[in-house]
């Protein structure tokens, strides 16, 4: 052959892991600095951000009442005071006269005022713990007037009645934290369904990018179509991740700072089942939404061939909600091994259940087989059917569809 | 070089391809021209490994075409494709090192093709952004952005303006200079006929004519006479071995077809004898009549 050789240099072999890597990279940086991408960061972060303080406003309605006393009344502070100790509630004590106290009751600068022994005034009506200690405090000061009427010391009396509380023995006491673990199991889950969900369709919405932009006949001239495809998955799948990470950072950070929860095994332990269960999720949706996306050429078919996907993830959801408030159920055991389900299920059962470690260990090593079994079905798949354009190709077609 | 061996390729009950064969030598602009259907996309995706042939073969530099060749090809496909929502220069650069550029010379490259195109102030829009002008120059650009050893281009040309096909021409001329053969298939046939070494007629997936542009309008010896007579029209019915190709034109001239053994100038005494004459010069035959009488045939 008398070709002239070429006299630039030549270019070095791109390893196939070269090209995953480039092509990850660009899904990375590309939809990293992509606006919507910064908006919904943003928009779940003050969701985020909006439920930990809203918990913790709620959670940290303590009871705490101002209370007015005018004449003989203002002898009933000390017993207010240990009345309100007693039953975990604050109350503001202030000497009023009685005109001055319906006035203030009236304006509901005062929630209740005691007039005199047996006889309060508050706005509209006496409730529950306030009205326990009211009536506490008004009993013992007509108690130990009459006493005294009849020549009794109320002292003496006090310290015959003075008894130690009933002692309770429990023979199946409830779990103190168990709201507080369901409910970040409830927060994960949502998290985990938005990720899993989201990013898995993103590699569906990017494959029919590829395909109508045509950009994907350009690229498989030059990379494999597995390296494309595992390349996709890896740069989404990160990108999912690092949003994660950031999330519970700052998530955390500010639930921690606030006071809603604090930083040990309550938090960590959900926050790693969050992270590892969305990398196996995510891995497992990601592969069957490529596939499927494809076989059509453009978005408005998208829709079509992601249904199972969508059903199957949206039923374990429902799933999920349920079992992060019956984890023990025998159910919920079931699902929380079987893949897909466990992606949603595992996390809040693990969290707010009784789960055996073998339980766990099953449920990771069924979903790890899983995504390899898939995996190889669909790169097949997508190598068959991602060169097609036109009408949405069947499975079948798409199985056949490998030319090299 | 670039051979393309007995290419079969067929879809269903249809034929695409029927034993193609051609080869383009290095340094030489090959044009690819044939009506719609007729083959020429399938065969440049075949080339380029985004479609199996049922049969045959293409061959670079006397081996099978391999994936590692075809990374060192420049391929504009029929169907445009670009990222529409990515950076102009950014997507240079990333085609350039998918194609195993190492990252300083595919900015460089890019660089240095972005100005050579006139779209250097572009790089940081969106391909989306560009007029569609704008962005059939990026998409040369990332045909050529990482150096190929040869360049594969289905219809470059179309819906380009004057100047844009100058500046695609000069920047294809610049790459052939050096040595890089050129595959392009085209409608404008006298684009095929001012930018090629070679034609390639292709009909039915076979290759009907092919050769040097030169050589394809003198085969078979048939010489054409423009001439223009004062004289009444029909003055050469009747001459031995002469056919009258063309009505006459405005000014009168008709073109005459000469068989091979016919004195051109006993027609131009026929001429003479019948009138003055006005004009009289040999025509070279146009790719258009060539494509026309190939196809019809």
């Amino acid at each position: 052959m008398s070709a002239p050789a070429p006299t630039r240099p030549q270019a070095p072999e791109l390893s196939s892991g070269a090209a995953v890597r480039l092509v990850a990279r660009r899904e990375f940086v590309e939809r990293g600095r992509d606006r919507s991408f910064l908006v919904s960061t943003a928009v779940t972060l003050l969701i985020l951000l909006a439920v930990t303080v809203i918990s913790q406003l709620a959670g940290g309605d303590d009871d705490s009442y101002d209370v007015g006393l005018s004449g003989a009344a203002t002898a009933a502070a000390p017993g207010l005071q240990a009345q309100a100790e007693a039953l975990d509630v604050e109350i503001d004590v202030r000497d009023v006269s009685p005109d001055e106290a319906r006035t203030l009751v009236r304006d509901g600068d005062l929630d209740a005022a005691l007039l005199a022994p047996g006889s309060a005034v508050v706005k509209e009506e006496l409730e529950g713990t306030l009205r326990a200690v009211l009536e506490q405090a008004s009993a013992a000061l007509v108690g130990e007037e009459r006493l005294r009427e009849r020549g009794l010391d109320p002292a003496q009396v006090r310290a015959a009645l003075d008894v130690e509380p009933l002692q309770i023995e429990a023979l199946d006491p409830p779990d103190e934290d168990a709201d507080r673990r369901q409910g970040i199991a409830f927060v994960g889950t949502l998290l985990l369904y938005g990720q899993v969900f989201g990013y898995g369709f993103w590699v569906a919405l990017g494959v029919v990018e590829e395909k109508s932009s045509r950009v994907v006949e350009v690229l498989l001239a030059t990379v494999s179509p597995r390296a494309l495809l595992t390349g996709k998955i890896l740069g989404i799948g990160l990108l999912g991740l690092a949003q994660l990470l950031a999330l519970a950072v700052v998530g955390v950070t500010v639930a921690v700072a606030t006071g809603a929860v604090d930083l040990g095994s309550e938090v960590v332990t959900p926050l790693a089942l969050v992270l590892g269960w969305f990398l196996l999720g995510y891995a497992f949706y990601a592969t069957a939404f490529a596939a499927a996306a494809a076989r059509v050429s453009r978005q408005e078919d998208l829709q079509n061939v992601t249904t199972p996907m969508t059903l199957v993830i949206l039923g374990s959801f429902f799933a999920a909600i349920w079992a992060s408030s019956s984890p023990d159920e025998p159910l919920a055991r079931v699902l929380a091994i079987v893949p897909p389900f466990s992606v949603l299920v595992n996390p809040p059962r693990t969290a707010a259940g009784d789960v055996a470690a073998w339980e766990i260990v099953l449920a990771v090593a069924l979903m790890v087989g899983a995504i390899v079994a898939l995996a190889t079905f669909a790169a097949r798949l997508y190598e068959g059917a991602v060169l097609r354009t036109g009408a949405a190709l069947s499975w079948r077609e798409a199985w056949r569809g490998r030319h090299r | 070089m670039l051979e393309i061996l007995e290419l079969r390729k067929r879809y269903g009950d249809k034929t695409a391809l029927d034993g193609l064969s051609f080869a383009v030598r290095p340094g030489e602009v090959f044009g690819f021209v044939g009506q719609n259907g007729a083959g020429k996309t399938t065969t440049m995706r075949i080339v380029l490994g985004v479609l199996a042939a049922d049969a045959g073969e293409v061959r670079w530099q006397g081996r099978p075409m391999d994936a590692a060749a075809r990374r060192r090809t420049g391929y504009m496909p029929e169907e445009r494709g670009l990222y529409p929502k990515m950076r102009v220069r950014d997507q240079l650069v990333y085609l350039a090192r998918l194609h195993g550029l190492p990252a300083d010379r595919a900015e460089a490259s890019t660089d240095a093709l972005l100005e050579q195109l006139g779209i250097a102030d572009r790089g940081a829009d969106k391909v989306e952004a560009l007029s569609l002008g704008n962005q059939q120059r990026v998409q040369l650009a990332a045909a050529l952005v990482h150096e190929p050893d040869l360049l594969v281009l289905d219809e470059p040309f179309s819906g380009l303006d004057p100047v844009g096909v100058d500046v695609l021409a000069a920047a294809l001329r610049a790459r052939v200079d050096t040595g890089v053969p050129v595959v392009f298939s085209s409608h404008q046939l006298e684009l095929v006929e001012r930018l090629c070494d070679s034609v390639g007629i292709i009909k039915d997936g076979r290759m009907v004519a092919a050769g040097g542009v030169d050589e394809l309008r003198s085969r078979g010896g048939v010489r054409r006479l423009r001439v223009a007579v004062d004289a009444p029209a029909g003055w050469a019915d009747g001459l031995p071995g002469v056919r009258v190709a063309t009505g006459a034109a405005p000014d009168g001239a008709v073109v005459l077809e000469l068989a091979p053994d016919v004195d051109d100038q006993a027609v131009l005494d026929a001429a003479r004898r019948a009138g003055r004459v006005r004009e009289f010069r040999p025509v070279a035959r146009s790719l258009v009549d060539l494509f026309r009488e190939a196809v019809a045939a």
